[in-house]
């Protein structure tokens, strides 16, 4: 398999992951104490989460989506690769924040 | 501020617990074992949301002593209003 490819469903496996924990604390708080904040963050969340499924679906089931990925240039490869990937570093530093 | 205030005692998973921490400094200035002492918690837990919450600049240590105790900062003074807010929030449904 394509490295570039297996990073890419690496982050958008591990965004969807962080996502999910950050989104359950989100949302337990937001249950508990109906703060607007915390609502926009939930938000923040799920769209956030509904993007990398996106991004899941395309890089793991669809065949034409893979087919052009594979043939790019490493230009290509390497920058869609980093959509996902730096979305990561970022949820990273939240989820520190977050799980304090 | 505001948001860093929203975030640590209204968002983040040790949020209500910081939230009582204030409130218990609110009335007077506390060392980390009179606060666990207060709040029945552990104090290593006291101790480590009390890292946070200086780390974020809102409260700061009285000295470097091992009695030290722990008082809200100049920023958090000027945004009390804010801190109110927060409170009265996470506190609503207790």
């Amino acid at each position: 398999m394509d490295v570039w490819l297996g990073a890419a469903r690496a982050a958008a496996a591990l965004n969807v992951v962080l996502l999910v924990g950050l989104g359950y604390v989100w949302l337990d708080n937001y249950r508990e104490h109906r703060a607007r904040h915390t609502l926009g963050l939930l938000v923040f969340a799920v769209l956030l989460f509904v993007q990398n499924v996106l991004w899941l679906y395309f890089y793991v089931l669809h065949p034409d989506f893979i087919a052009w990925f594979v043939n790019s240039g490493t230009d290509v490869r390497a920058g869609v690769t980093l959509l996902c990937g730096l979305e990561l570093g970022a949820l990273v530093f939240l989820g520190r924040i977050t799980f304090t | 501020m505001e948001g860093v205030l929203w975030y640590l005692l209204a968002s983040s998973r040790g949020g209500s617990t910081r939230a009582r921490i204030i409130r218990a400094l609110e009335e007077r200035p506390r060392n980390p074992n009179q606060l666990a002492e207060k709040l029945g918690m552990d104090y290593t837990t006291i101790r480590h949301h009390l890292d946070v919450l200086v780390e974020n600049n809102v409260l700061r240590r009285s000295g470097d002593e091992y009695a030290a105790v722990y008082l809200f900062t100049d920023r958090t003074e000027a945004h009390w209003e804010t801190v109110e807010e927060v409170l009265e929030t996470v506190e609503g449904d207790e």
